[in-house]
């Protein structure tokens, strides 16, 4: 096992650990071995007897190149001079959806592991020891995460703005990676109370995914700031703004850089320090509770009643071929039954059906009212919900129960293409086609009946990109490899070059519209190619399992 | 203090409900040092749920647990130190390799690095795994894992030892190691607490049988105890008739006749 830098880090602080009566050593040794699997990945099934030397890459503390990216963004906001409130309020909400929205998908899974109950529970280790080694795991992926994000702004801001802004955008980011960490684990433990067994685990899910949308929309009122504190120097806020964190988190460098020290700017301060510290101390004192109530999600299910006439009537209807309509069933019971594939692919459902109307709502502010939509092609926005296919392709090949997958190859079965097929109608129909169905309606109701035949376009467009999205992440057999956030981040460049495809399909269309009868040549296009990519785009491709699994580690 | 005469575990008026059932109607136990005891019952009897109370995984019980003389709720985890546990479900951090999950939990026990590693390679080479110590637990087989776990449990040399189906994968040479360890520990005064499906390996390791049916001691006492209370001899058939289940062979048939049917079944 590796010595690793942040536990080095972490070494320094040994003294402070001790005192709140922690046993360091085996807090340490807990996080060290923590930090070690982490790092490695768990073979999946069929690469079970691949050699071990190449897995040990990829820990989760690498640098998450996309969020770098956003980070580089930030830097204009610590330049600008004047308007703190504005531009820090901005710089710290997206701080704050960024990171909580990660939080959320990526570590809700080590918030509630029950895994270490037998393991460490079991073992002469004092229950304030276990809980702090699982709070700093999570405080330590925090911080990377954080300091990816914020760490290219914080520098520049040191030579920009001076020192007193760099200790107070230090201090704001400490603060706020408590507040987000404590205000999720808290949220938890609410639901944790409330609730028991199988209505708990959903309940979990939906949660998930409210605080996801939430967190969008909610950025999006940070964004309005802009027409209150640009026309006014002496900053007076309503009183929502006192809803709003990131203003929390705004109103010191307003206060001290600005040299706006009122009466607004100091109780907004004193609410950036307060409550992140408070939440914190009522989360250490509600932590046991926390891992007591925790045990209820081991609770027995008692197994749904479905008997899945809607899953053999559509897979009867779509599919030809018995092996793929058994597919097609499978991965419908699948992604309705599995709480991990919900809690990583139902935010994005949240997002994708949110996405576009945060667009209109831009375009409807920029160009006055509601009533300009009718003329305006911002119904193209539908094109966002391309981003679901992009996300549940990608996930489609994970799951908890990924050992599962040996049936793959114990099983008498066709080559990959039946199986592929299946599964990517059955992705289509569960989650793509209602999501669009209920944004069509909505849009026509917005933009009036004339955007019907276009919206057929739209559905078009996206069926192929599915199949796109399908033939460009690496070909694997569904549901059959773990879980990890490391292997996931081999697929951003995917994830691009997917997202530009998605614009790519929108400008299409819009040009397709300027000219006279274009839309009607793009539609028969994309029908065309829909045909031809249904049929062959499976087709000549095997999933051998060596290759399908060595794809994704 | 002589642990001869008192209890190593006492149970005493233990109640557990989990939200909608009672799985624990008032159980009431002592063990001493020196035994095996078979702890036998069907499916979701509550064995592993008293295992569990036991070890500090669940809460919310009612009644008293002592363990080594002290009441387990005082929240003092130091207890521990002297239990083994090997849990039904072969849960482990699989992505280490043996050699680091095996001294990560020695020293958890509070080993020293070198003296947990050194002791955990003593134990796996004496059942054969010196090979596969430095791969990783995910690559190994059922029984491999099943070994990973007995030594895990050991390592620490605990006075009691809770096994959950501890022979299950092992193959039939290991079984023989395993037995031969069982009763050899429990002669120089370990406690063993032995729970599985395997009526014939209950029959002959344990020296105190304890059945447990929805919730409630059923019987309790040496297999040869059990016998002069019943007429049959085994104890699967004593096991049968205590929990009440007497069908087996028309179920059988029956499974069978679907099983051949084509496609009815």
């Amino acid at each position: 096992m590796n010595d690793f830098y942040s536990l080095k880090l972490l070494d320094r602080m040994e003294g402070l650990i001790r005192r709140t009566g922690v046993d360091y050593r085996t807090l340490r040794l807990i996080l060290q071995t923590k930090l070690t699997m982490d790092g490695r990945r768990t073979p999946t099934v069929m690469a079970a007897n691949r050699k071990d030397t190449e897995a040990s890459s990829g820990s989760p503390l690498r640098v998450h190149w996309i969020y770098l990216l956003f980070g580089l963004v930030l830097i204009p906001f610590v330049v600008v001079k004047g308007s703190y409130i504005f531009t820090m309020g901005l710089t710290f909400g997206l701080l704050m959806f960024l990171i909580s929205t990660t939080l959320i998908s990526d570590f809700s899974a080590v918030m509630l592991d029950l895994r270490e109950k037998n393991i460490l529970h079991t073992k002469p280790i004092d229950k304030r020891t276990l809980n702090m080694a699982k709070s700093i795991h999570i405080l330590l992926y925090l911080m990377s995460l954080t300091l990816t994000i914020a760490g290219p702004s914080l520098l520049v801001s040191l030579f920009s703005q001076g020192v007193v802004f760099f200790l107070l955008y230090g201090a704001g980011i400490i603060l706020l990676d408590c507040f987000i960490l404590v205000f999720t684990a808290l949220c938890y433990l609410v639901i944790l109370r409330l609730f028991d067994g199988e209505k708990l685990k959903d309940i979990i899910n939906y949660v998930q995914i409210v605080l996801t949308v939430g967190l969008t929309v909610g950025y999006q009122f940070v964004s309005r700031l802009v027409s209150f504190s640009l026309l006014d120097t002496s900053f007076t806020p309503d009183w929502w703004y006192y809803a709003i964190p990131p203003v929390w988190f705004a109103a010191p460098f307003e206060w001290f850089v600005g040299g706006n020290g009122n009466a607004a700017t100091t109780a907004l301060t004193l609410l950036a320090l307060a409550v992140p510290l408070l939440l914190l101390a009522a989360y250490i004192r509600l932590m046991p509770m926390f891992e007591r109530s925790l045990q209820k999600l081991a609770a027995e299910e008692a197994g749904g009643r479905d008997n899945g006439v809607l899953a053999r009537r559509l897979s009867a209807f779509f599919c030809q071929n018995r092996q793929e309509a058994t597919f097609f069933r499978f991965t419908w019971s699948m992604m309705k039954n599995e709480r991990d594939f919900k809690l990583r692919t139902y935010p994005t459902v949240g997002l994708s059906m949110a996405l576009p109307f945060i667009f209109i709502l831009n375009i409807a502010q920029g160009s006055g009212g509601v009533s300009s939509l009718k003329s305006s092609p911002g119904y193209l926005a539908i094109y966002g919900t391309a981003l679901l296919m992009m996300t549940v392709v990608q996930m489609l090949r994970y799951s908890v129960s990924y050992k599962g997958a040996w049936i793959y190859k114990a099983l008498p079965l066709q080559p990959g293409a039946l199986i592929s097929r299946g599964v990517l109608k059955a992705a289509v129909l569960r989650l793509l086609l209602p999501v669009f169905a209920v944004e069509a309606v909505i849009f026509t109701v917005l933009f009036g009946p004339r955007i019907i035949p276009e919206l057929g376009t739209a559905l078009l467009a996206l069926l192929l990109y599915s199949v796109i999205c399908w033939r460009i992440f690496p070909q694997a057999l569904p549901f059959a490899e773990k879980y990890e956030q490391a292997s996931r981040k081999e697929f951003t460049g995917i994830s691009f070059l997917l997202l530009f495809i998605m614009f790519g399909f929108g400008l299409l269309h819009y040009l397709s519209t300027r000219i006279p009868a274009g839309i009607v040549i793009y539609s028969v296009i994309l029908a065309a190619a829909n045909v031809w990519g249904w049929r062959s785009a499976f087709g000549n491709k095997t999933l051998q399992g060596e290759r399908a699994a060595g794809a994704g580690v | 203090m002589n642990l001869g005469e008192e209890p190593v575990i006492e149970i005493s008026g233990l109640w557990m409900n989990y939200s909608d059932r009672m799985v624990l109607r008032g159980i009431d136990l002592a063990v001493y040092r020196g035994q095996i005891i078979g702890y036998i019952g069907p499916n979701g009897a509550g064995k592993s749920t008293t295992v569990k109370i036991m070890l500090g995984l669940v809460e919310g019980y009612n009644g008293t647990v002592r363990i080594f003389g002290k009441d387990i709720k005082s929240g003092d985890a130091t207890y521990k130190g002297r239990i083994g546990y090997v849990p039904e479900v072969a849960e482990m951090y699989d992505s280490l390799t043996a050699r680091e999950y095996l001294t990560f939990i020695g020293e958890l026990y509070g080993l020293p690095h070198e003296a947990a590693e050194a002791k955990a390679r003593r134990l796996m080479a004496l059942l054969d795994m010196e090979r596969v110590y430095d791969k990783r637990i995910a690559s190994y087989s059922k029984g491999m894992k099943q070994k990973v776990l007995l030594v895990s449990s050991m390592l620490h040399d605990p006075d009691i030892l809770f096994l959950d189906e501890p022979l299950s994968g092992l193959d039939a040479n290991s079984v023989m190691v395993v037995k031969e360890i069982l009763a050899t520990l429990a002669a120089k005064g370990k406690t063993i607490f032995y729970s599985s499906h395997i009526m014939d390996v209950v029959e002959k390791i344990s020296s105190r049988i304890i059945l447990l049916d929805g919730g409630e001691l059923m019987a309790d006492g040496t297999f040869a105890e059990l016998q002069e209370r019943s007429t049959e001899g085994t104890l699967e058939s004593i096991f049968n008739r205590l929990t009440g289940f007497d069908q087996y062979r028309d179920i059988a048939g029956e499974f069978v006749a679907a099983v051949m049917d084509g496609e009815a079944g």
